[in-house]
C-alpha cells in the first residue's frame, strides 16, 4: 500500500518535471530549452543512424577507451594498494603521498596528458584511468586495515603459508570493500573518459555531443546525452550485479 | 615492528629525490621530448615566468570556488535535513538524488554554457552542481541515521521540534556535514576547474587549457604544480580543522 503510494508520487514528480520542462521549453526558446516533445523524435532518428551514422562507431570507441582503462586502473590500483597496505614502511611513506594526491582535482592533470598523448583514445584512456586507480587504491589499503590481524595470527598457528593466507583468509575478510572500490573506480573511470572527451576529442560519444552542441543542434544534442547516461547506467549495473555475488559469496 | 619515523621521512625524501633526478637525466638525455617532458630544472625556472598569470588565474578560480561552495554547503545541508528528516520526502526523493548524483555531470555542461554564457556565471553553477550532491546524499543519509533513541527521549522529555533540531539532530550530523564540506570542496573545485578549461575565457582552468594548446609544457607543468598544491593545502587544512572538532567532541 505505502509502497505503492510512493511509486505513484515518484512517477507523478517525473510527469511534472516533464511537463514543466514542455512548457517552459514552449514559452521560452525551444533552441536552449528542447522540449521533451522534440528529444523523442531526436533520439528516433539518433538510433536509427540518421543524424549520426558513426554512433555504433563513436559508441564503440569510448566503450573501449573505458574498458582499457579500467584494466589499467583495476592492475595498478591492485598492485600499488597490496604494496602500501602489505608493507609497513611502505605504507607509511606513500600512504600519505597518495592520500594528498587524491585531494587534487584530477582535472588539472587533463591538459598535461592532452600535451603528453595528444587527442586521440591515449589521453582519454590516461585521463579515465588516473581517475579510477585512486579509489581502488585506497579502497586496498581501507580493506586490509580491516582484517584482523587475530585471524591471520590463528591461520598462520595453524600452518598456513602466506599465500593461503593471503587467499583463504585475507581476501574474503576485505572482499566487500575491495568490490565497493572496484565499482567507484569504473563509475569515475567512465566519467574520466567521458570528461576526457568533452574536453577535447576527434571521437568518441564526447565528440559527437560537442558536435551537436556546437552547431545548435541541441534536440540532437539531448539525445546523445540520453546514449550516453544509458552507457553509464549500464555500467553501474553490471557493477553492482558484481558486487552483489561478491557479497553473496562472503556470506557463504 | 613499526618502522621509525627517520626511516619514513627518509624513503619519501630518497623517493621523490630519485625521480626528480631519473627525470631530470630522462629529459636531458633527451630520451623523452622535452617538448613534452620538460625537465624539473625547466619547470622550476618557468615558474618565474608563469607566476602572476597563473596567480592571478588561480585566485579568480578560488573566488568561483568559494561562491559555489557556500552555495552548495548552505543547499546541500538544508535541503540534506529537509529531506532526511521527512519520511515521505525521502522515501520519494532518494532515487532522484541518487540517479542525479551518480550522473556525470559534464553531460549537462554544453547545455550551462549554452544557456549562461561564458562568463563567471556558469562556472559557479555548475561547481554548486557538482559539490551540492555529495553532500547532499550524505546529510540525507546522516539525518536518517541519528540515533531513534535520542529523538524518542526528546521527545517524551517534551522537546519541541525546534529544540529536537537544535539540540539533537544539528549536532549528531556535525561529523557527516564535515566529511560532506570535505568531499564537497574537492568536486566543487573541479566543477570551476572543468568550465574555465570548457569555456573559460579566465581563471585557472583557463591558463591551464591555453598552456597546453600553445605547447608551452614548462608552464603548463609549474601551473599545474601550483594549482595541485592549493588545493592539498586547502583540504588538509579542512582535515586539520575537523580532527580539531573531533577532539572538541570528545
Amino acid at each position: 500500500m505505502r509502497a505503492g503510494r510512493i511509486a505513484l508520487l515518484r512517477l507523478a514528480i517525473l510527469a511534472a518535471a516533464l511537463a514543466a520542462w514542455e512548457a517552459a521549453a514552449r514559452a521560452a526558446s525551444p533552441l536552449l530549452y528542447v522540449p521533451p516533445s522534440a528529444v523523442v523524435p531526436a533520439l528516433g532518428r539518433l538510433l536509427t543512424l540518421e543524424s549520426y551514422p558513426d554512433l555504433p562507431a563513436s559508441l564503440a570507441l569510448t566503450v573501449r577507451e573505458i574498458a582499457v582503462a579500467y584494466g589499467l586502473a583495476i592492475a595498478a590500483g591492485l598492485a600499488c594498494g597490496f604494496a602500501l597496505g602489505l608493507n609497513r614502511l611502505l605504507g607509511r611513506a606513500f600512504g600519505p603521498i597518495l592520500a594528498a594526491l587524491y585531494a587534487v582535482p584530477a582535472v588539472v592533470w587533463y591538459p598535461s596528458l592532452m600535451l603528453f598523448f595528444g587527442l586521440d583514445a591515449a589521453s582519454k584512456i590516461a585521463f579515465g584511468f588516473l581517475l579510477g586507480f585512486f579509489p581502488i587504491a585506497l579502497a586496498v589499503l581501507a580493506g586490509i586495515r580491516q582484517v584482523s590481524p587475530q585471524l591471520v595470527t590463528v591461520a598462520r598457528a595453524f600452518g598456513a603459508r602466506p599465500p593461503t593466507v593471503f587467499v583463504k583468509v585475507m581476501v574474503p575478510a576485505m572482499l566487500f570493500t575491495l568490490v565497493g572500490g572496484l565499482r567507484t573506480g569504473l563509475a569515475l573511470t567512465v566519467v574520466g573518459v567521458i570528461v576526457g572527451e568533452i574536453l577535447g576529442s576527434k571521437a568518441g560519444m564526447g565528440a559527437l555531443i560537442n558536435h551537436a552542441y556546437g552547431l545548435f543542434r541541441t534536440a540532437d544534442y539531448v539525445a546523445l546525452v540520453l546514449v550516453t547516461v544509458a552507457l553509464v547506467v549500464a555500467s553501474d549495473a553490471l557493477a553492482s550485479l558484481v558486487e552483489r555475488r561478491a557479497g553473496r559469496w562472503t556470506e557463504s | 615492528m613499526s618502522p621509525g619515523r627517520p626511516a619514513v621521512l627518509g624513503l619519501q625524501a630518497v623517493s621523490v629525490g630519485a625521480l626528480l633526478g631519473a627525470w631530470e637525466t630522462a629529459a636531458r638525455a633527451g630520451w623523452v621530448d622535452p617538448l613534452f617532458v620538460p625537465a624539473p630544472s625547466a619547470v622550476a625556472a618557468a615558474f618565474a615566468g608563469v607566476g602572476a598569470p597563473a596567480l592571478a588565474g588561480l585566485g579568480d578560480t578560488l573566488a568561483k570556488t568559494a561562491l559555489a561552495y557556500v552555495l552548495a554547503v548552505v543547499g546541500g545541508v538544508g535541503l540534506g535535513l529537509l529531506i532526511g528528516s521527512l519520511r515521505l520526502l525521502r522515501d520519494v526523493l532518494s532515487p532522484f538524488v541518487i540517479a542525479l548524483y551518480g550522473m556525470p555531470k559534464i553531460l549537462v555542461l554544453p547545455w550551462i554554457v549554452l544557456l549562461l554564457g561564458y562568463g563567471p556565471t556558469p562556472a559557479v553553477v555548475y561547481g554548486t552542481i557538482h559539490g551540492l550532491f555529495p553532500i547532499l546524499v550524505l546529510v540525507i543519509g546522516g539525518v536518517r541515521d541519528v540515533d531513534r533513541n535520542l529523538v524518542t527521549v526528546a521527545r517524551a522529555f517534551g522537546a519541541t521540534p525546534w529544540q529536537l533540531y537544535w539540540k539533537v539532530v544539528l549536532p549528531a550530523i556535525v561529523p557527516t556535514v564535515i566529511a560532506g564540506m570535505r568531499l564537497g570542496i574537492v568536486f566543487c573545485l573541479l566543477g570551476v576547474l572543468v568550465v574555465e578549461m570548457f569555456a573559460g575565457v579566465r581563471g585557472m582552468g583557463h591558463v591551464l587549457g591555453a598552456l597546453a594548446n600553445g605547447f608551452r609544457a614548462p608552464e603548463l607543468f609549474a601551473a599545474t604544480a601550483l594549482v595541485s598544491a592549493a588545493s592539498i593545502v586547502i583540504v588538509l587544512g579542512l582535515d586539520a580543522v575537523n580532527e580539531r572538532l573531533s577532539r572538541w567532541r570528545g
